[in-house]
């Protein structure tokens, strides 16, 4: 495994020659060995025309390339990493989330409205994600980072979860997401109970929330 | 039914029963479960009343359902309270959740509340059942009885349960006024029997300053 948790909020990455890892701009605490760091222009993998497709939808997190051989540790902002180890699965995670991925994984842009048409598009206004968000697959591991520690829900066919958006962190698996709305007459009198936007996840995967309301 | 996962996550099991919780404080939830705010902290018009009045404003939902319910509120450290008939004194603003069966009030502190910052008045819990207070890191709890008494930092106070008396003493001296105190102007002092949840950060307080 290439990333090692060294504490709550600190990562220790191994680098060998020929791998690559990607991660957040700055996110560097210390290195062991020779290793370099170069700043990622085209902000991950695929090249200009991914480059573009990143900027347009504003997932577009400045990353660099850590190359060479020796261990790097990486934290960021006080905030509590979570390293998820994918097997051939896809990841979906917002790209400002993203601490450090390993460079085995392909990253593309999803366009939100592509699940679940308008209501993806209102989904990602409401829970301030945008309309696109970004995605992993692959075999490798990720490290995603979360206000205040995050833990796992499983999503089951009989049992969807219902999430809260500022919550939201990351999934994966074979899972549908849409946005629920339970507005009733109490929130437009501004008695609502602060829980109006829902994800609902169902299909079959995991969750990660985070125990914060507070996007990073 | 309430437990934790993590110390910064509460999960309650629920099968048709309803708990208070604060607003919003929902993260996630599996099952069927509906939420709905509770005016005045769900204590009637007499209550609605009284909170205004007091200023300990408490914006409590009540979430009834058949699931699983997790709840965290900015990452606070979360203390599980069981309550035997007992009354529990706590800051709204460290009110996290609790059993519906249990009954919520207002209670004047005195002094102590100037000097905590969170003003005159503090919420109470009274019953048989569970409830979660959130603290700014891990709480300590700390024994009460007649022989041992104990002063805490208004800033640092979270709750307190059982039969204890409570009163405020000032460590004010000449010091003091000359800006050289020790940071540790004004205490509270517990004497009886009980248990007091302290937290290992302080608020701002003006008892801070001096």
């Amino acid at each position: 495994m290439a990333f090692r948790e060294l504490n709550s909020k600190m990562i220790e990455a191994t680098v060998a020659p020929g791998q690559r890892l990607f991660s957040q701009r700055g996110a560097m605490l210390a290195y062991r060995g020779e290793v370099s760091f170069t700043p990622n222009l085209t902000g991950g993998q695929g090249g200009v025309m991914s480059m573009i497709g990143r900027r347009v939808a504003n997932e577009d997190t400045p990353l660099m390339t850590v190359e060479g051989s020796g261990t790097v540790l990486f934290g960021h902002g006080g905030h509590h990493v979570q390293v998820i180890n994918l097997s051939g699965d896809t990841l979906y995670v917002e790209a400002d989330r993203l601490l450090a991925f390993e460079g085995t994984l392909r990253q593309a842009t999803v366009f939100l409205g592509a699940q679940g048409g308008v209501m993806g598009m209102v989904r990602g206004q409401v829970s301030g994600q945008g309309l696109f968000t970004t995605s992993l697959s692959g075999h490798g591991a990720v490290a995603v980072m979360a206000h205040g520690g995050v833990f796992e829900v499983p999503i089951t066919a009989q049992r969807p979860v219902h999430v809260d958006p500022q919550a939201y962190v990351a999934h994966h698996g074979d899972v549908r997401n849409r946005l629920s709305t339970a507005l009733g007459w109490r929130d437009m009198v501004g008695r609502g109970s602060g829980e109006a936007f829902q994800l609902e996840l169902s299909g079959n995967g995991t969750v990660y929330v985070q125990a914060s309301e507070e996007k990073l | 039914m309430f437990r934790l996962q993590g110390s910064k996550v509460l999960a309650v099991d629920m099968t048709g029963d309803a708990v208070k919780a604060k607003n919003g404080s929902m993260v996630a939830y599996d099952g069927e479960m509906a939420f709905k705010k509770l005016s005045g902290g769900g204590e009637g018009i007499r209550g609605m009343v009284t909170r205004r009045l007091t200023g300990e404003q408490m914006t409590v939902m009540e979430v009834k359902g058949h699931g699983t319910c997790w709840f965290a509120d900015r990452a606070s450290e979360i203390n599980l309270v069981t309550l035997q008939g007992d009354k529990l004194y706590v800051e709204s603003s460290n009110f996290l959740a609790a059993d519906a069966g249990l009954r919520t009030g207002t209670t004047f502190t005195g002094a102590r509340g100037a000097a905590q910052g969170n003003g005159l008045f503090t919420t109470t819990l009274e019953g048989h059942g569970q409830a979660a207070i959130m603290s700014d890191g891990p709480a300590v709890v700390l024994r009460v009885s007649a022989q041992y008494p104990l002063t805490v930092d208004p800033g640092a106070y979270v709750a307190h349960q059982g039969n204890l008396r409570q009163s405020f003493q000032s460590g004010v001296t000449f010091r003091t006024l000359y800006g050289e105190g020790g940071g540790e102007a004004f205490q509270i002092r517990f004497e009886g029997d009980g248990l007091v949840y302290v937290q290992p950060s302080e608020r701002n307080t003006i008892a801070g300053d001096v």
